[in-house]
């Protein structure tokens, strides 16, 4: 029987911001979306991206490497439950990405096994795979990122609607005790105030006594490594004007939705 | 009740332009005086045994000595004349090149430079009368017999001087008239010739520092004669508090410090001139019966304590290395002994920000959050000194197992940079030997010949093919550990037998010797209740890395076990190939099981072979897996390594990854880390976290202290998911390589005092004064990859 193997970007320790408490958070390779802002642009492709990076730590020389490796999925459980004794605070799994979904079988697979382990489990999405009601059980902690209302304008700069996020959102609310919905904002994209406005029209006829919200501004962070990818940046004036942020958060404020900071 | 007439503010500023004057100090003298003191001491007394020429000698230093009394000075004493300026790391001119150990004993007389008073004739006169003492003639025998083994660096031996924590408790608390009178009950009735010589010498040296005292006495009485009215009223009350310290008990905190003080000045006399590394202990404990004595508020003590932090700095670099205090940590019973005079101890540290004495805080599972909250600051404010820290819950565990009785455990404390001893009852002879374990692998991969020089070291292993030897490599290298060990502690033994050459009654009193009669170095009989030998052990993730890269080697390419051979001699020139499948192999730090395993069963094996050495009274050596700065200095006589290190690169520290190799963060480095088998470091092991601020993000420093509790020593020390025993050391910088080059950039800017303290092994430095090699060991052991969060 062939050994079911997951793409891995990157894996580390992170504390209380993709779950809560110390979590082992796997970013898994591949993405259906084309965030122009992505910070992880080398996350897109599946089966990875080739990146011009220094040599090493001390030794500057550019060379090529693939972003990812691959991983037995049997070994991340395996590694994940000899993990646990970093877990503190209530810490446990995350996967993101990339998406994760993208690897759906494999992301299935491992949280089925972190379950089976006792592991607390969390993943970041961005809710578009039509199956991933089928995970709910198995995540404790779900984060999905809603980057706009209007599923035509997301797929004009996304290159992918999000009729079936929106769709998936609304069965986490109805199905779980639990979602995280993040929300990136990005001066010229959704962060005006009709913008606000209009995420916050999609949320109040839902039952999200049980969710709440993160709004993340615009950064650069990952700037740099599109070029390492061979790929243009093209955002301009991203950023979001205190004022705007402002409005946002008042309007969520205003209208009962809850929002945190991680 | 005697306590001083300064306000906190006064004694702070006095304390700052003390520390200024010392800084100003170009010139350390004091030292080459003391010894042509001795020499005029044993030229007077004629023949005497070896014991009582050491007492007479610091008698004479102890009488005649110049002393002085700064205006800014709140308390009298100085240990400035007992240190030269010979610890190479601190001086910018230090090439990593150039170093050869410490291992010629007179070449400190190369260290003061000629004048008109100082004369080349008299400066070459001391050094001839040294070379002819019986330390220096043995000691020289011993580095030549074992030269072709520590020329590059397979092991090293040094005689140790400092690295002891006296007990100076009893001699605060009753005086040391009342020890005298109990050595002079023992002297009634004992028939042991040579314990009725130690006893004399040891009375004698007591005698000492009365006389210390009350010269500095005469001078605060002469001082008082011309002074201001404020300083007058001060300098009374030093003449009279020196005429009762150490001579009979304190009753007030400044008398405790005072007289602590005194003592401490004679036994780094008693060692001119490289007493390093002695240790005050658990300061806030010594000190805090006599401050609820004299009631002193956190402010006052803490001005107090200002004093006596600038007396451990000596000269313009602040010379005397590695001197450590400790605060913190608990009882025998479990219980917090935490006092106020610990948090006025890091208010006064705070403050000074000096580069000595070191700091260190013993933690534990209850230790109040309000020690990690006072910790913040100390962390979090660039260029701060930074102290070290240490886990009781772990370190009672690995003493108590290694024979340190259980109503003893919490009077460890650490001499020199890491080292666990018990105050006043263990000489640990710590830094008596060195092992270079990837220099061993090198010359058993190459049939005993180094790779650096091409010469012939020893001849190790039965003549065999590449691919068998790397195949076998496991027992052909622990056998070649076991082999040099052997040797290794035969030379260290030989050091320790010649420093034995220079008694010290003085701090035997201190360390038992008032008991038992038996000087501290004596080799023949013990002197102090727990006795060993250290052993620093270097290159441990180096080996791991290395072992598991020789069998993927072995598995994958077994055609290419004669080219590594090559390779590593030819420092894998014209063979990048070969190396980058070395570097790809796993890394210890990185949570690999097969790698983090090998480094758990290295640790192992080696700890238990250094063990089984004995030392000169058949006590084992003690494993320390620490390496202060070493890594850096022995990498320098290492080839290129199986891991896909290339020759003379630095090797790892202590029981840290190799820098760069582990990129996954904190949370593998700290799991990987769990698997090593602490319990067997009686010696030490030291262990580094470059940390970057930008992941602590409380607004205060307080909030960022408790931060730091949750994120770092949690889990490191305290962790209830951890069924093996915990580490109990670590050090912290916490910044980044980008802060760092710009304080070398711009140190006007970054560090406009001229001090930016930095910590490298278990001691603070000021980053300015360091030599350029170091610096950048510094920048690059930030390795912050390692320790992202």
């Amino acid at each position: 029987m062939l050994k079911m193997k997951v793409q891995l970007l990157h894996k580390g320790f992170n504390f209380s911001q993709d779950g809560p408490g110390n979590r082992l958070v796997y970013h898994l390779q591949g993405c259906n979306f084309r965030c122009p802002w992505c910070s992880n642009p080398e996350s897109m492709a599946v089966g990875g991206a080739e990146m011009t990076v220094p040599k090493s730590f001390d030794d500057k020389t550019l060379v090529n490497r693939l972003s990812c490796t691959e991983q037995e999925a049997d070994e991340l459980i395996d590694e994940a439950v000899r993990s646990s004794p970093m877990y503190f605070d209530g810490g446990g799994v995350t996967l993101t990405g990339g998406e994760p979904t993208v690897q759906f079988s494999a992301v299935r697979y491992i949280l089925e096994g972190l379950k089976l382990n006792n592991i607390h489990t969390a993943m970041e999405t961005n809710g578009c795979h039509e199956r991933l009601p089928e995970l709910y059980g198995l995540i404790d902690y779900l984060i999905m990122d809603f980057k706009h209302y209007d599923s035509q304008k997301h797929a004009e700069v996304i290159g992918h609607d999000n009729l079936i996020t929106q769709e998936n959102i609304k069965k986490a609310l109805s199905q779980r005790e639990q979602l995280l919905v993040r929300i990136p904002l990005v001066n010229g994209f959704n962060a005006s105030n009709e913008d606000a406005l209009e995420f916050v029209d999609f949320f109040k006829c839902l039952k999200t006594e049980n969710c709440s919200f993160e709004l993340l501004k615009y950064h650069e962070y990952g700037k740099d490594k599109w070029a390492q990818c061979g790929l243009q940046y093209t955002v301009e004036n991203g950023k979001v004007s205190d004022e705007d942020y402002s409005f946002y958060i008042e309007a969520f404020v205003d209208n009962g939705l809850r929002l945190i900071r991680t | 009740m005697s306590r001083i007439h300064y306000s906190p503010v006064k004694a702070t500023e006095m304390a700052k332009l003390l520390f200024k004057e010392e800084r100003s100090l170009k010139r350390i003298d004091g030292w080459f005086l003391a010894r042509e003191l001795a020499r005029k001491a044993n030229e007077e007394n004629g023949e005497q045994p070896r014991e009582m020429k050491a007492a007479l000698e610091l008698s004479k230093i102890l009488s005649e000595l110049p002393i002085s009394l700064s205006e800014n000075a709140v308390f009298a004493g100085t240990q400035r004349d007992a240190f030269a300026r010979t610890y190479a790391l601190i001086n910018p001119a230090f090439r990593v090149e150039t170093f050869c150990g410490y291992c010629d004993p007179t070449s400190v007389f190369d260290d003061i430079e000629q004048n008109e008073e100082f004369t080349v004739e008299r400066i070459n006169s001391l050094r001839e009368y040294t070379k002819k003492s019986d330390y220096v003639r043995t000691l020289t025998c011993v580095y030549d017999k074992y030269e072709n083994y520590t020329a590059e660096v397979a092991f090293f031996i040094e005689q140790v001087t400092g690295h002891l924590v006296p007990d100076f408790r009893p001699a605060l608390k009753y005086g040391v008239k009342l020890i005298m009178d109990g050595i002079d009950c023992r002297l009634s009735v004992e028939t042991d010739e040579e314990k009725i010589i130690n006893f004399n010498a040891m009375k004698l040296t007591l005698k000492g520092v009365v006389m210390l005292a009350n010269r500095y006495a005469d001078i605060a009485a002469q001082q008082a004669k011309t002074a201001d009215a404020e300083r007058k009223e001060h300098l009374i009350l030093l003449e009279s508090t020196l005429r009762k310290v150490p001579e009979y008990g304190a009753e007030s905190l400044f008398e405790a410090m005072q007289s602590y003080m005194l003592l401490w000045q004679v036994m780094c006399l008693e060692q001119a001139p490289n007493p390093f590394a002695f240790s005050v202990g658990n300061a806030d404990r010594i000190f805090e019966p006599y401050r609820k004595m004299s009631g002193e508020n956190r402010d006052e003590t803490a001005a107090l304590f200002k004093h006596f932090l600038v007396f451990y700095n000596v000269g313009d670099r602040s010379w005397a290395i590695s001197q450590n205090v400790i605060i913190g940590g608990k009882s025998n019973d479990g219980e917090d002994l935490t006092n106020p005079t610990s948090y006025a101890m890091l208010d006064a540290y705070y403050d000074m920000n000096v580069p000595q004495p070191i700091l260190s805080i013993k933690l534990h599972k209850n230790t109040p959050i309000e020690l990690y909250r006072e910790m913040g600051r100390f962390f979090f404010t660039p260029g701060c000194l930074t102290p070290s820290l240490f886990n009781d819950d772990a370190l009672f565990v690995t003493l108590n197992r290694a024979g340190i009785y259980k109503n003893d455990l919490q009077d460890y404390s650490v001499a020199g940079c890491q080292e666990p001893l018990i105050m006043g009852k263990d000489n640990g002879n710590t830094t008596n030997s060195w092992l270079n374990l990837p220099k061993i692998l090198e010359l058993t991969l190459n049939d005993g010949y180094s790779t650096i020089t091409g010469k012939k070291i020893d001849t190790l292993a039965k003549k065999t093919d590449a691919l068998t030897l790397l195949k076998n490599i496991r027992s052909e290298f622990y056998k070649n550990v076991d082999y040099f060990s052997t040797h290794m502690a035969d030379a260290a033994n030989g050091a320790s037998k010649s420093i034995s050459c220079l008694p010290v009654p003085f701090l035997s009193v201190f360390m038992g010797g008032a008991e038992s009669g038996i000087d501290t170095r004596d080799t023949n009989r013990q002197g102090t209740k727990y006795n060993a030998s250290g052993c620093l052990i270097h290159g441990l993730s180096v080996i791991a890395d290395s072992l598991v890269a020789i069998d993927e080697l072995v598995e994958k390419r077994p055609q290419d076990a004669d080219r590594l051979i090559d390779a590593l001699r030819n420092n894998f020139e014209g063979d990048e190939e070969l190396r980058e499948f070395l570097l790809s192999c796993p890394k210890f730090g990185n949570f690999n099981n097969r790698v983090d395993s090998e480094a758990a069963e290295v640790a192992n094996r080696v700890s238990d072979i250094v063990k089984s050495k004995k030392n000169y009274l058949g006590n084992s050596f003690r494993a320390d897996w620490s390496s202060p700065s070493t890594h850096l200095l022995y990498g320098y006589w290492v080839g290129a390594t199986p891991d896909g290190r290339k020759a003379r690169e630095e090797l790892n520290y202590g029981v840290d990854p190799l820098f760069g190799e582990a990129g996954s963060g904190l949370g593998f480095r700290i799991l990987s880390n769990m698997r090593l088998p602490f319990e067997k470091f009686n010696g030490g092991y030291a262990s580094h976290f470059g940390i970057d601020p930008k992941f602590f993000k409380s607004p205060d420093n307080e909030g960022k202290g408790e931060e730091f509790k949750k994120r770092i020593t949690d889990p490191l020390f305290f962790n209830e998911k951890n069924t093996n025993t915990s580490p109990f050391y670590l050090y912290v910088n916490v910044t980044t390589p980008e802060t760092l080059r710009k304080v070398l950039a711009n140190p006007k800017k970054y560090a406009p005092s001229g001090v930016y303290i930095m910590r490298i092994h278990g001691t603070f430095v000021n980053f300015l004064d360091l030599s350029p090699a170091i610096q950048q060991d510094i920048i690059m052991r930030l390795d912050l990859q390692s320790t992202s969060i």
